[in-house]
């Protein structure tokens, strides 16, 4: 091989690869639109954005799988927690995980900020990224959510508990989040009447309760979920 | 050395090098907060998020300096003639350094643009423009001057001119996360898989030919057709980043299989410098600096090739994707091609700006080797945190926090591993900065 064959070869690899990533990227950017709902992407969405930014909460969670691996993902994480979840941990972060091992900082965001936050992480949520990340599919059932379809012959209840996101907060035992208290033996602290209070509306049954009521329920579901809960003794 | 405006290098290098440990000291901060519990207090005034945005800058910074102080260095011996104006290369020197202390400073205080890697808020990437600007017409001018070209001395400018082009698609505000996310990747994968490779192959050839003797031609081929293959598989393998963000599904295969070749080009880079190694023309004078050259093309294979091949199939990615897997490759990828290429081309240029033809080298043998074993056993402890996260978290789908727990033990040894690196990074410096002639052989 001579150094000129060399540098035709360079030429080639160039050219060739540099041409067909721009026609990718044009096409990319036409399809973007439906593949990202961009009819759906409103101000509240990109002011949600800004705020996203300014207080740099990427570094600590990824988001769509980039940024610190610190904390985590936020793709789904309207699914996982549901907005109150949002709302709940991001006021006040301080006490959410004052038994976590790992802490968040209390950035004092206002309730609008909070707000357009989750039209932001509602809007992400609704692409079409693939089904990722894994933990959050869908479609996918990971061992541990098979485990509990299975047992929902029993239990209709359990499988609300998972599917609504209970278990980003609470714990069973010992596996799930540590926003709220374990629910394990909770049969034990509170009559079914109190349990079926703290989901719907918690601020009856607790004057500063910080679980968000959770009115999106139909009757059915809070009806199995308690019936699920008052049987943890 | 032979022109006297190749000193300016020197300040470069200097600087350069006390980034690099404040780096590392940040570094190990980050690696506290995984392994205590840092008490709300200090959560809410120095966060892990503010700790990472130093710790990455901080590095991209340091490189920087090293690469453009590197080019100042080579640029007068290739083209044989003194920089086209030392003042300008000193405005730049102070601008870029002042940027980036106000840069740091500013996040402290929350004043950043709040996106990985890119948190320099946007007017003062207005000054690092201008800065690069500066660069490049210093150095261009300088070439065109002299009115000699080699196809080093294209490549370093051709590598310069595309990296400070890249950094303009990372400026703007995207309202479309995914179009965001997009470009964000034009900057990142686009430097560190294109650009800054083409830096390194030509920093490498020079010091390569320097070296060892070889023949200018033979060297100059393979760097033609390393260049190709680089850019060939990097430019289209940038959709190894755009599986699951929003994108169409065909970057699945166009970066899936595109960036599976990634590994070829850094693969016969490592090759011919062993090759140009052993046909070399030239007696060892310095053995440390053979070594550092070795260790780079070889740490560079480990790290980018090996490491980065490991999980850019989409099948392994979707479990991979955002773990400490990534934080594994990004170390000692990061290590292996650019700081150990930054500390070739510093321990070849600092014996020659200090006239020193054979230097002392215990303290800088102490240091390579500490360094590289303490890099390499970081990126094999991050990786088992990587594969409990991907399986517990992903696969189990038992929560991220669940997932944590059990990869306590490797953070715990990863940040006794990384205070062995400090220590090694700690006798490099010592070592560059009072660098001293070997006693004579008896
Ligand atoms: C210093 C790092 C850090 C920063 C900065 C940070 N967080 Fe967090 N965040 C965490 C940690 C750690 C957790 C998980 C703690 C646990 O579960 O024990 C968390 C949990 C969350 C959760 C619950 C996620 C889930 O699936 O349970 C949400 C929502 C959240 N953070 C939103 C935000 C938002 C919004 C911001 C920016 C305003 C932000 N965080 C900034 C560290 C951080
Ligand atoms: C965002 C986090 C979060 C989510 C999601 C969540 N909770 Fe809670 N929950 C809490 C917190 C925090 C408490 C503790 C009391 C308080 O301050 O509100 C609590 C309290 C409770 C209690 C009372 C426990 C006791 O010991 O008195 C029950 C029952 C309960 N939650 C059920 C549920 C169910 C059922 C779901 C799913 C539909 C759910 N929670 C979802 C945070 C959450
Ligand atoms: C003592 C040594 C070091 C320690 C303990 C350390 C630790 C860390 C930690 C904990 C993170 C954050 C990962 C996360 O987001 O969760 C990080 C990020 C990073 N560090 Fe280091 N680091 C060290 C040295 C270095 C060096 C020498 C380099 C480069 C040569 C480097 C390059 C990076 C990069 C590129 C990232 C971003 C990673 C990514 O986005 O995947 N670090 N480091
Ligand atoms: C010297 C060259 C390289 C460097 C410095 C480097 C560095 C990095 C860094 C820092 C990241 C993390 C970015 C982030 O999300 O914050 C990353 C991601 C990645 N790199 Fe590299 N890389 C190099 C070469 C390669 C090569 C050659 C391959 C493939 C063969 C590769 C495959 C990947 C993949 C697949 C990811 C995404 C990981 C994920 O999904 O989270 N890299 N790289
Ligand atoms: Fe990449």
């Amino acid at each position: 091989m001579t150094k000129k064959l060399a540098f035709w070869i360079f030429l080639a690899g160039t050219i060739s690869s540099s041409a067909l990533f721009l026609w990718l990227t044009l096409d990319t950017h036409r399809q973007v639109e439906v593949l990202a709902n961009v009819d759906k992407l409103s101000e509240r969405v990109v002011a949600g954005k800004r705020v996203f930014e300014k207080y740099n909460c990427n570094d600590c969670h990824t988001i769509l799988g980039f940024g610190g691996y610190y904390a985590p993902d936020l793709t789904k994480v309207i699914r996982r927690i549901g907005e109150g979840g949002v709302q709940l941990i991001v006021k006040m972060p301080d006490k959410t995980f004052a038994g976590s091992r790992r802490k968040m900082p209390n950035q004092g965001l206002s309730d609008e900020e909070i707000g357009r936050l989750i039209a932001f992480f509602t809007w992400i949520g609704n692409i079409d990224n693939g089904d990722w990340p894994p933990q959050d599919s869908a479609t996918r059932l990971s061992r541990k959510e098979r485990r509990i379809v299975a047992s929902t012959a029993l239990s209709p209840g359990a499988a609300v508990f998972k599917a609504q996101g209970c278990m980003h907060c609470h714990a069973l035992q010992k596996r799930g989040g540590t926003a709220g208290p374990p629910l394990d033996g909770i049969a034990r602290r509170r009559s079914p009447k109190e349990i079926m209070h703290s989901v719907v509306n918690h601020a009856d049954v607790d004057q500063d309760a910080a679980m968000k009521p959770r009115k999106d329920l139909s009757g059915t579901e809070v009806e199995a979920v308690t019936l699920f809960l008052a049987n943890l003794k | 050395m032979e022109y006297r405006s190749q000193k300016i290098a020197h300040w470069y290098f200097k600087i350069a090098l006390l980034l690099f440990v404040l780096q590392v000291i940040v570094g190990l901060w980050l690696a506290v907060n995984y392994s205590f519990t840092v008490p709300q207090w200090i959560v809410d005034k120095f966060s892990f998020a503010t700790a990472r945005a130093i710790h990455t800058n901080l590095l991209v910074l340091w490189m920087l300096l090293g690469f453009m102080g590197g080019t100042y260095y080579i640029v007068p011996e290739e083209t044989g003639s003194e920089i086209f104006s030392p003042k300008l290369a000193w405005i730049q020197l102070v601008a870029l350094v002042a940027t980036g202390v106000v840069a740091l400073i500013g996040f402290v205080f929350g004043w950043t643009q709040g996106r990985p890697l890119l948190e320099i808020p946007r007017p003062l990437d207005l000054v690092i423009v201008i800065g690069a600007l500066i660069f490049l017409f210093n150095v261009g001018m300088t070439m065109i001057k002299a009115k000699k070209w080699t196809a080093i001395q294209g490549t370093l400018l051709g590598g310069m001119l595309f990296l400070a082009l890249l950094y303009l698609f990372g400026i703007p505000f995207y309202k479309n996360a995914v179009i965001d996310w997009y470009y964000w990747w034009w900057v990142i994968h686009l430097w560190v898989e294109g650009a800054w490779e083409l830096v390194t192959a030509a920093i490498l050839a020079f010091v390569l030919i320097k070296l060892t003797g070889v023949e200018r031609q033979v060297v100059e081929k393979w760097l033609y057709v390393e260049l190709g293959l680089f850019l060939f598989t990097g430019i289209v393998g940038t959709g190894h980043h755009y599986y699951w963000i929003g994108a169409p599904s065909y970057w699945l295969w166009f970066g899936g299989i595109f960036s599976a070749l990634e590994p070829l080009p850094i693969l016969l880079m490592m090759i011919d410098t062993m090759m140009h190694v052993k046909q070399r023309k030239l007696k060892i004078k310095n053995p440390l600096t053979w070594t550092i050259a070795i260790g780079c093309a070889v740490l560079h294979m480990i790290g980018a090739g090996v490491l980065g091949f490991m999980h850019t199939l989409p099948q392994i990615n979707y479990y991979t994707h955002g773990s400490q897997v990534t934080v594994s490759h990004g170390h000692l990828a990061f290590f292996g091609a650019y700081a150990l290429l930054n500390l070739l081309i510093f321990y070849f240029a600092v014996p020659q700006l200090k006239g020193i033809k054979v230097y002392d080298d215990r303290r800088g043998k102490i240091g390579f080797w500490t360094m590289s074993t303490a890099m390499t056993l970081m990126a094999i402890t991050f990786g088992i945190a990587g594969v409990i996260q991907a399986y517990v978290e992903r696969v189990l789908g038992m929560g991220y926090m669940t997932a944590q727990s059990y990869m306590q033990l490797w953070f715990a040894v990863t940040l006794v591993l990384g205070v062995i690196f400090f220590i090694g990074l700690l006798f490099t410096v010592a070592d560059l900065f009072t660098m001293r002639p070997a006693k004579a052989q008896k």
